[in-house]
């Protein structure tokens, strides 16, 4: 019930002030498709996406590195035994980030830097993330 | 009805706004889908996801460009693309607007978990539309990680070596996940085709109905009161 107030209440606050969703949001919106689209067709035209030898089974090319995203994973698994960094990179984090926010209510906010505490944990995370990301680029074993 | 004022091309429209209100309500349709107010603390930050979907349609259309020359097997697939790349006008833009679309689409969607998380916009009533977009995020990186294999390059030949034996040391299930991506014990013809429809069936089929639901949950709760 209270959960339906706070529905209605968000719809209604829509109404009242802000801005008109069209045109003046609409035109910003436009605004910054334009820009992405010229940075994407900046990026594609002046760094190509180059070809590459072919596929080598026989042949293992050296330093080779996953795609960015990739890159935390792929230096933790370095450090941490594998079965272990697996299990957590696929079988605990992902339901975790999923399920968290059913106990917003009924355990974060129910101490009172709750939320100071997550979001702590999850800037650290960040940090983290970028960290390894940039051991990674730089290669460090 | 159209009415009797206005230019030539404001009546055409008028005529043409009046055939669909009178048959479908289209005025209603159009002003819940646009006649709303954008809460005023809305600010540059929220435009993450939005950017997150216009890659996802720039990727939808290169795609398919893409696709119209792409072969997936293992003899054809480097050289298809080597013909995009060399024959087919627009070939080398619309191949390199697609790999950079990629990456620009995973750090949108990063940026936006990032801001949608600190403005703990995912608390109650809105976290069904968390889930769906944690859901998204997983389905955005398998994009790019069976995107990757396609071109059949040395790079894309390792990192899906590897990627399938780091996927192949998960515990219990490992060896049956690697052995069900490679369709076998290599990488191979059925590997290929297996990336291909996963790439361009499964994950557009899952994405398309992920955004929908995304989007109608924000449509339906609208933007979250900020902290």
């Amino acid at each position: 019930m209270q959960m339906a107030d706070q529905t209605q209440r968000n719809q209604d606050s829509h109404q009242e002030g802000g801005v008109p969703f069209f045109p003046d949001h609409f035109i910003k919106e436009m605004s910054v498709v334009a820009l992405v689209l010229a940075i994407v067709s900046f990026l594609a035209t002046l760094m190509p996406m180059p070809m590459g030898a072919p596929a080598d089974p026989l042949k293992t090319p050296v330093g080779i590195k996953p795609e960015w995203y990739f890159l935390t994973v792929y230096q933790i698994l370095k450090y941490v035994p594998r079965n272990i960094g697996i299990a957590f990179t696929f079988l605990i984090f992902p339901p975790f980030l999923m399920l968290f926010p059913l106990f917003y209510n009924s355990v974060i906010t129910r101490f009172k830097y709750g939320r100071l505490i997550l979001h702590t944990a999850g800037a650290l995370g960040v940090i983290t993330a970028i960290f390894f990301t940039m051991l990674a680029y730089l290669g460090f074993e | 009805m159209a009415g009797e004022k206005g230019n030539i091309f404001k009546r055409a429209w008028t005529a043409v706004a009046d055939f669909f209100d009178e048959r479908f309500d289209m005025r209603r349709v159009v002003s819940e889908f646009a006649g709303h107010n954008v809460p005023a603390h809305v600010n540059w930050l929220y435009c993450f996801g939005g950017i997150t979907f216009l890659a996802f349609l720039i990727q939808a259309l290169t795609g398919i460009l893409l696709a119209f020359y792409y072969q997936p097997t293992i003899d054809q697939a480097y050289s298809s693309v080597l013909h995009i790349m060399e024959d087919v006008p627009f070939g080398v833009f619309i191949r390199s607007l697609h790999a950079w679309t990629a990456n620009i689409m995973i750090l949108m969607v990063i940026l936006h978990m990032l801001r949608v998380f600190f403005h703990a916009a995912y608390r109650p009533p809105r976290e069904l539309n968390w889930m769906t977009g944690v859901i998204l995020f997983f389905t955005t990186v398998t994009f790019g990680f069976s995107g990757y294999l396609l071109p059949m390059n040395q790079l894309s030949y390792w990192a899906t070596k590897v990627g399938s034996e780091i996927a192949g040391s998960m515990p219990f299930v490992g060896s049956e996940i690697q052995t069900f991506l490679l369709g076998g014990t290599k990488i191979a013809d059925a590997t290929l085709s297996r990336f291909y429809a996963i790439h361009v069936i499964i994950l557009p089929i899952a994405i398309s109905v992920l955004l929908g639901l995304h989007f109608l949950m924000v449509r339906k709760q609208g933007i979250a009161d900020p902290l």
